[in-house]
């Protein structure tokens, strides 16, 4: 037994492989339908200052993620844009991650239609840009002094949307979502130097992270990975891939407890 | 020659130095429109940057594929991946979607080859995760204990069958995988990082300092 046992703690990770391909393909293929109960603090907070905006108002969404981390971001991306046009609030989107570009094309493509937005009007694309920093500060001065085009290369001071936006003065809050830390500069460039509002969307591996600012009140509300994504599609009542997304990682979750629990048990029994 | 390599650089990264970092606090229109001209400066010299970094990043794999050097094969790639993005994007004009609402050359490009090929990258990783997990993870002190408890909190708390199953075990103290999870990020590992913070911030303000006044040079080269 104890050979057997101490085999099975060298096993081939092959084997561990296959079972996590099956526990994560299985419930994508049968859905478990598991419903999300609980809804975190920092993502209740999220979703109150967005409805709590008068409809009408300005929002920044700096999208920073490329595809690595689109199955966590994404999903939180989509809820947020589709809070904010459901509220009438308007869309100004920033990215400073070249790779995210074709993702926040493939995010407006569908989104502005269901609820009746026009670019240009409600939502606007603003193109890539290096040096966050740099543009960061620049921006509080005058927006058009660093964008004054979108990612087109249409003229953005004669779109309705940016009618009365000059800079930061003008902006009710700005939602980051990233898998960078790209959040840190906002907070430190925008929030904490102007008094914008910083709230933010990351990782769940990098949500931990995000204690200190979040007690001191320097970003406001907080999506943390796929959880945090199906938390605010259950608040906006429209279930989407961070839903569907969760219901696949409930096995493959559990399976990693489960593994290491297991090994620590031979050891134990079987020294 | 030592006036030009040291005492006029020097002098240049004292006085804009000081005075850059004096403007982060003097929010005057002046200072304002000084930093406008520096971040304009700067991203100048950030385009440039980007520009030697690639030729280098060119130089570097054309070297290994010229000596034939262990795992050459994987630095043609180099190439072909970028001439596999570049070209559709130089053809598209850097638009990933046409006006009738198709996609574009560069936007098959990014769809087909680069989202794929960045997820498969990240995706890799939960399979090193889940072969760690197993062989490498063990409990045997103290601190490994209090790493797993961590774990175990954030893990159930993550997913829906999670908080079923903290429910069945810990419900008699009516404490939520919420709570549980909030109480954890919010005193110790906050308590941990914001730690951290603080000491990356002294060294990076100390850093910063003794570039200012000249102290530290290693920027400047050997020469």
């Amino acid at each position: 037994m104890k050979e057997i046992m101490h085999k099975l703690l060298k096993i081939d990770r092959r084997y561990l492989f296959v079972l996590l391909t099956l526990s994560i393909l299985i419930p994508i293929i049968k859905p478990l339908g598991l419903p999300n109960k609980s809804i975190s603090k920092d993502v209740q907070n999220l979703y109150n200052f967005i409805d709590n905006l008068p409809a009408g108002s300005t929002i920044i969404c700096s999208l920073d993620y490329d595809p690595s981390t689109a199955p966590e971001l994404h999903p939180q991306a989509t809820a947020i844009v589709k809070h904010a046009f459901k509220k009438n609030i308007k869309v100004i989107v920033v990215t400073f991650i070249p790779g995210s570009t074709g993702l926040i094309d493939e995010l407006f493509e569908k989104i502005p239609q269901q609820y009746g937005k026009k670019y240009g009007e409600d939502y606007v694309i603003f193109p890539y840009m290096a040096n966050i920093v740099a543009v960061l500060t620049q921006m509080n001065s005058n927006i058009y002094s660093i964008y004054d085009k979108d990612k087109d290369g249409k003229d953005l001071k004669s779109m309705p949307i940016m009618k009365g936006i000059n800079n930061y003065k003008n902006i009710s809050g700005i939602v980051n979502i990233t898998g960078t830390a790209i959040l840190d500069i906002w907070v430190a460039y925008v929030g904490d130097k102007f008094g914008v509002p910083v709230l933010g969307g990351v990782t769940a591996i990098s949500q931990v992270g995000y204690g200190p600012y979040l007690q001191k009140g320097q970003i406001k509300g907080l999506l943390g990975g796929m959880k945090g994504a199906a938390e605010y599609e259950t608040l906006i009542n429209e279930p989407g891939k961070g839903t569907s997304g969760i219901d696949a990682l409930n096995v493959a979750h559990l399976l990693v407890l489960a593994l290491i629990i297991m090994s620590n048990l031979i050891l134990v029994i079987f020294k | 020659m030592k006036l030009f390599k040291k005492q006029i650089p020097l002098a240049i990264v004292f006085v804009f130095g000081l005075v850059t970092l004096a403007s982060y606090y003097v929010p005057h229109r002046t200072s304002e429109e000084y930093l406008d001209v520096m971040n304009s400066w700067e991203n100048i010299v950030s385009a440039f940057g980007f520009f030697l970094g690639l030729i280098s990043l060119f130089y570097a794999h054309y070297n290994k594929i010229k000596r034939k050097v262990d795992g050459w094969g994987y630095s043609l790639f180099v190439y072909i991946g970028f001439l596999l993005m570049v070209i559709p994007a130089v053809y598209s004009n850097g638009k990933q979607i046409n006006p009738d609402a198709s996609i574009t050359w560069l936007g098959w490009a990014y769809r087909y080859i680069y989202n794929p090929l960045q997820a498969t990258m990240f995706s890799i990783l939960a399979f090193y995760i889940i072969s760690t997990a197993y062989r490498s993870f063990r409990i045997k002190s103290l601190q490994a204990f209090v790493l797993f408890v961590a774990a175990f909190i954030l893990i159930l708390g993550r997913i829906p069958v999670g908080q079923m199953i903290w429910d069945q075990l810990f419900g008699f103290t009516k404490v939520t995988t919420g709570q549980a999870i909030d109480w954890v990020i919010g005193v110790p590992s906050t308590a941990g990082k914001r730690g951290i913070m603080i000491g990356v911030a002294i060294g990076a303000i100390v850093t910063s300092l003794k570039i200012i006044f000249g102290i530290e040079r290693q920027y400047m080269g050997k020469d």
